[in-house]
């Protein structure tokens, strides 16, 4: 037993004294990617590793930041807060890495955030909703919307592009849907004349809509905002279209997919909701990225793999406008920030929250295209 | 409780939508009675077997542009064949080794569930569009509108029932069904293939879910895997309601449930209209077990 501890202090005295005297600069900058990369939430870790991946690869080409050369770290959480917390503990011990993109769920993201937050590195988080994470300190940050933000933008299309003055709400009795049509109701009443006629909750996954079509002939709204995904809105849309061809529709982000527009056919036609990437977008910008995304990995990138590679830029971005890989310094330059990414030019609040700038988009001949406000 | 807004045009529109979603139910529901009529048996694997049929013909229909009539008339073998797939590789292995009849039961549930997930595995789990079937248009009766699709499925169901019913009562594969539900080894001593009678039940019953499942998905326009689960136990309930077992029972069990729901949704928001079929059921189940229509020799459900 004497003879093991021996051997074992007799080694940490040498390695400490070889870890010791190396005060020189690393060569490289690192960016940790925290997500789940197995599991059922892969998809998305996956495409947030791409993601930022691709932003790295670019950065490298262009003679990496601050002329070091940029490496990534990728740990998979499996989306689970226990691996996600031991994983912040084994990237907070490496001095190199300036910031991490990640966590990929909330709950997951609020186990680690806390480490990241006292050892002071900056955490940007692509996809996290839940409004308390960014309030966990100054160094976590999100590229991702608040649902209010997103609630107003859609109220601001029924009212402004659809003229609305009877708004009709169809939610998800979820917690997301069920919390996003409360703040919809809310934000309705601050407009002068609008009011909101009728609401109807449906359990994620009905079909058959006729009972909740019926109810809203009867209440009559100008614009129905249908807070679900598009499994909802496609079918909905059907079955009221059928009875009342004259009524218009607001969808949200997530019910921003292709399926939307396979599933409801021509009865989607004229339906509006609010985004913050289009991927079919004619800007420049976005336009390069989608093309090196899916030259270099075969798929299109959604919303969230979007923010995710604008998280990473953004984060390299600060580094570079500090000329510096102080964690502080990164941290204090990411309340100034303002980046032109492919979600948006993305400003920051003081909770850490992205300000974004949402684009509207409609349906039209079959494809989504985007209007102008 | 909230008041429902409007007056009579409110009323009789919730009436005919529940109606038409209680024709929905009861397509599916003649499918468990008569499986349960001949055999004795709640065949939960139904719900699943109307989700496979309403997939066969969304290959046939829109995969391969057939339209939508080969499309009926495919699925409606296919599925036949698969009712009786689901009966000689799981349900007869029992009846040989004379296991419990709850045994069968929770394997047909083992069964549901093989079949929802190889839906997903193949055909991917989102939502699909489906084409609509006998769609003329919106045919207003005074302030109500009715759907002509949803008049298309009020009279198949009444079709189907009524062949379903001339088949048992009338045909000489009918006399033996009745025979095997009496006495299966009287029956077999008679000389009837008791094999050969379950499976044409079996086909008899996927059949019927095949047409379930086409005509639901041309009206909703959507078919996905899950489809089968909570329409499944819907239409459960309604066969239980109408006694289990009695066709034309499971018709008029799938019209309250539907209507009932279609209330609920007006009376007391959307959330609530699955727990409405649910309530009825158990209601059923203890105020008048063997359902409204129910023979008295029925003791087990």
């Amino acid at each position: 037993m004497k003879k093991i501890i021996v051997v074992l202090l007799t080694v940490l005295m040498v390695v400490s004294l070889f870890s010791g005297c190396t005060p020189k600069e690393s060569e490289v900058v690192k960016l940790a990617i925290a997500a789940p990369l197995t599991g059922d939430f892969a998809e998305y870790g996956t495409g947030f590793k791409n993601a930022v991946e691709l932003m790295v690869e670019q950065w490298n080409s262009k003679g990496g930041v601050l002329d070091k050369k940029v490496e990534v770290v990728v740990y998979d959480d499996k989306n689970n807060g226990e691996e996600a917390a031991t994983i912040a503990e084994k990237i907070i011990g490496d001095s190199d890495i300036a910031g991490v993109v990640g966590h990929f769920a909330s709950g997951v993201c609020m186990a680690a955030s806390p480490t990241y937050q006292e050892a002071g590195i900056v955490e940007i988080s692509p996809s996290a909703s839940h409004p308390d994470y960014s309030s966990e300190g100054d160094y976590i940050f999100r590229n991702n919307t608040v649902i209010n933000v997103e609630a107003k933008e859609a109220i601001e299309i029924a009212v402004k592009a659809l003229n609305a003055k009877n708004i009709g709400i169809l939610s998800v009795k979820t917690d997301w849907g069920t919390a996003t049509a409360g703040i919809v109701k809310e934000i309705a009443n601050d407009y002068e004349g609008v009011k909101v006629v009728e609401h109807q909750e449906i359990i994620d996954g009905t079909v058959d809509f006729s009972p909740v079509v019926t109810a809203f002939n009867e209440a009559k709204p100008d614009v129905v905002i249908v807070v679900g995904m598009y499994n909802v809105l496609a079918p909905f849309a059907t079955q009221y279209k059928a009875v009342n061809p004259e009524i218009n529709f607001v969808g949200f982000s997530n019910a921003y997919s292709q399926e939307l527009i396979n599933l409801g056919k021509e009865y989607v036609e004229g339906v509006y909701l609010p985004a913050i990437f289009f991927h079919g977008s004619e800007n420049e910008n976005i336009k390069n990225f989608v093309e090196a995304y899916e030259a270099k990995y075969g798929s299109a990138p959604s919303s969230l793999t979007a923010q995710a590679y604008d998280s990473a830029g953004i984060i390299l971005s600060a580094i570079e406008n500090t000329s510096s890989i102080d964690r502080s310094a990164i941290k204090d330059e990411l309340y100034k920030i303002s980046y032109p990414g492919v979600t948006g030019q993305t400003t920051f609040n003081e909770k850490g929250d992205a300000q974004k700038t949402f684009a509207w988009l409609k349906v039209e001949n079959g494809a989504f295209v985007e209007v102008s406000k | 409780m909230k008041k429902p807004k409007g007056g009579d045009t409110l009323l009789f529109q919730q009436i005919f939508d529940g109606l038409t979603l209680g024709m929905v139910y009861a397509l599916i529901a003649v499918g468990y009675s008569l499986v349960f009529g001949i055999l004795r048996l709640v065949n939960f694997s139904h719900g699943s077997v109307y989700a496979f049929g309403a997939h066969i013909a969304l290959v046939v229909a829109v995969s391969m542009q057939w339209g939508i009539f080969p499309a009926l008339l495919i699925s409606i073998i296919a599925t036949g064949f698969l009712g009786i797939l689901i009966d000689k590789l799981s349900l007869k292995p029992l009846r040989e080794k004379k296991s419990k009849p709850i045994a069968a039961l929770i394997t047909t549930i083992g069964v549901s569930y093989i079949i929802q997930n190889l839906l997903m595995i193949i055909f991917g789990s989102q939502s699909k569009w489906f084409p609509k079937i006998f769609n003329y248009g919106i045919i207003k009766l005074g302030s109500i509108s009715v759907n002509s699709t949803q008049l298309f499925i009020f009279l198949v169901s009444l079709l189907l029932l009524i062949i379903l019913t001339v088949i048992i009562q009338k045909t000489k594969v009918g006399l033996a069904m009745r025979a095997v539900e009496q006495n299966p080894k009287a029956a077999h001593l008679m000389g009837i293939n008791v094999n050969y009678i379950v499976s044409f039940t079996f086909f008899l019953g996927g059949a019927s879910a095949a047409i379930a499942g086409t005509l639901i998905s041309g009206y909703y326009q959507v078919v996905y895997p899950n489809m089968g689960f909570i329409a499944g136990l819907k239409a459960f309930s309604a066969a239980v309601l109408g006694g289990i077992g009695v066709l034309y029972g499971s018709v008029i069990g799938g019209l309250v449930v539907g209507l009932s729901e279609s209330f609920a949704v007006s009376y007391f928001g959307g959330g609530y209209r699955d727990a409405v079929a649910f309530v009825i059921l158990i209601l059923v189940l203890i105020i008048r077990p063997k359902g409204i229509f129910g023979k008295k020799d029925i003791t087990k459900v």
